[in-house]
């Protein structure tokens, strides 16, 4: 591949620089996976299968987190799907000129903010709206099914958390879609309204075609919110419950991280134990962003122009 | 004449409609709610806002923010060049020499790195700065916010260059000019506007970072301080904990914060539609 000297000399050059962020994360693999071997020479199994925080006597368990972590992720791209797509969908298909724009700036806008401003909004404005006209109504109603069966008391818990998360990764959704979206090539249109389609037929249709593009995306959603902290700590009610309800105040793993990380110190093991924790929610989101990227190469490449 | 498909055509855009206004009022509800509660505290505060300490629970004199406004100035003063120069090199190297597995494999990781959870580089540069330099500081925040805000601008960087027509480098090549060359000087003011766009986007992205900063910064808001191997405060952080504390005068100064940085990225956005539309005419 590299055929002159010079070519060579400038690759050799470049490297080191470019290379930074393979060095980091092959340090951040060492450096985590080093310090929680520690805890779980000690613990073992027990870390992922018992629920329990109790630096005082030495005893961990950090299954209410990590059950925390995922079910708030879920319920994170659930909201951010259902509000997503009919955005993306409209914003492709039904806006023109100035609107277009006004209406994409928008999006882009709530992108870039950070997620500390949606952190601050949700636990003032949003939790209580969900605890009044959504979690109270679900469980005056629903209350047999085991995930609204208790009253919600503050309203800070999973389901406040996962909704949270949901709306601040919207944008990041509609990005996705509509760059999905809008890189079917435009034959399929005209194709759809040349038989004669209604433009719900034909967004139908396109839809159809982005499917594996549109998963991609939720899953490069879960893995974000999975590592979501700041909403999180400030929403999910932080407290080591453990259980099938999700207006119960719970705990993710990265709230769990925020809140203990500065006490650690003093245990023997709090420290390692919440480098356990970190690794695990940094292997599941390392391993769903690489399957996402992966999907969306594959459906490239298999567009047919 | 109403056929049912026409009939499902109308009903199909209502919902549409319905569900992207429900999507978009959050976020206008947001902005608003920021701007209303924390504007008329910044007025409250007056200049003493950008040069006096946060106030303590007890405290009558609604105070500033100067040290965690100095503190993400020297944050994103130290990391912003850094992180673009890195940025700049991997991009270049991937798009100069993209069949070699070393160029695949920083462009995969990079990619992957973007959803890296924030708070873990914060576990990791607390053990591989802070505590080998035995205090927290500056420099181990500068260091982590690289580190967060790297992926992004790598990724904006190397489209920016990827999207450069090959016409480009053929007639730079076609007179005999070396690679290095051509890059210096035909690639990289081409794509000068583009790069504007990409050092405001990652700005945008240091200066609203929380997580990454928790654990290695200090949080030291007492009073103020410019060194970058001592601690300092951060703003995103400053509000993170005086939200959740119960006192209304830590409350305020938190929503007045929040305004504040806000009303940054107005600006910073406003820039970029700026350049975007130089760069159309």
């Amino acid at each position: 591949m590299l055929i002159s000297k010079r070519d060579k000399i400038l690759f050799y050059l470049l490297l080191p620089p470019a290379t930074t962020l393979l060095c980091f994360l092959v340090l951040t693999i060492l450096v985590i996976s080093s310090i929680s071997l520690d805890s779980i020479q000690i613990f073992g199994i027990k870390l992922f299968i018992s629920n329990i925080w109790n630096p005082e006597h030495e005893e961990y368990g950090l299954i209410a987190p990590i059950i925390g972590s995922i079910s708030t992720s879920i319920i994170a791209i659930l909201t951010a799907f259902s509000l997503a797509m009919p955005l993306s969908i409209f914003i492709a298909e039904y806006l023109y000129g100035f609107t277009k724009k006004v209406f994409s700036s928008i999006i882009e806008v709530m992108g870039g903010l950070p997620t500390i401003l949606y952190a601050m909004w949700a636990s003032t404005y949003l939790v209580p709206v969900l605890k009044n006209y959504v979690m109270e109504i679900l469980y005056s109603q629903f209350s047999f099914i085991p995930l609204f069966s208790c009253k919600p008391i503050t309203g800070f818990s999973v389901f406040a958390a996962g909704v949270s998360i949901g709306i601040s990764i919207v944008p990041y959704v509609v990005a996705m879609i509509s760059e999905a979206y809008q890189s079917i090539p435009f034959a399929y249109k005209e194709a759809c309204y040349g038989i004669g389609a209604t433009r719900y037929e034909t967004i139908k249709m396109l839809v159809s075609i982005a499917k594996p593009a549109i998963l991609a995306s939720l899953i490069l959603g879960f893995a974000r919110s999975l590592g979501e902290t700041t909403i999180a700590v400030a929403t999910v009610g932080n407290s080591m419950y453990l259980s099938s309800c999700i207006f119960a105040p719970s705990y993710t793993v990265s709230a769990l991280i925020a809140s203990q990380f500065a006490n650690a110190y003093l245990y023997r093991y709090a420290g390692s134990v919440l480098y356990v924790g970190a690794l695990v929610i940094l292997a599941i989101s390392i391993l769903l962003s690489f399957l996402g990227l992966t999907i969306i190469i594959k459906w490239r490449t298999r567009l047919v122009v | 004449m109403y056929s049912w498909r026409k009939v499902k055509d109308r009903m199909f855009f209502v919902l549409i409609l319905t569900i992207s206004i429900l999507a978009i009022t959050p976020i206008i509800h947001m902005m608003v709610a920021v701007l209303a509660n924390g504007f008329p505290m910044i007025l409250k505060a007056g200049w003493g806002f950008f040069v006096k300490t946060p106030p303590t629970p007890l405290s009558q004199d609604i105070g500033g923010i100067a040290p965690s406004l100095i503190g993400t100035a020297i944050l994103t003063l130290v990391s912003l060049p850094i992180t673009i120069v890195l940025a700049l090199f991997s991009a270049i190297l991937v798009n100069e020499f993209p069949r070699n597995p070393l160029s695949i494999a920083i462009d995969v990781v990079a990619k992957s790195l973007a959803s890296i959870p924030t708070i873990a580089v914060s576990m990791v540069i607390y053990i591989l700065v802070v505590v080998p330099m035995g205090r927290f500081s500056a420099l181990a925040g500068a260091i982590a916010l690289t580190i967060v805000a790297l992926p992004y601008a790598y990724t904006y960087i190397s489209t920016v260059l990827g999207s450069i027509p090959l016409t480009y480098r053929e007639a730079a090549y076609s007179i005999a000019m070396s690679r290095w060359k051509t890059i210096v000087k035909v690639l990289l003011p081409i794509a000068k506007r583009g790069f504007a766009i990409g050092i405001l986007m990652t700005m945008a992205r240091i200066l609203g970072e929380t997580a990454a900063l928790l654990f290695v910064v200090g949080r030291y808001r007492t009073a103020t301080s410019i060194s970058i191997i001592e601690p300092v405060d951060a703003i995103p952080l400053l509000i993170f904990d005086y939200i959740l504390t119960p006192y209304p005068i830590m409350q305020q100064i938190a929503w007045a914060s929040a305004a504040f940085l806000l009303l940054i990225y107005i600006t910073i956005f406003i820039a970029i539609k700026i350049i975007v539309k130089e760069v159309r005419l």
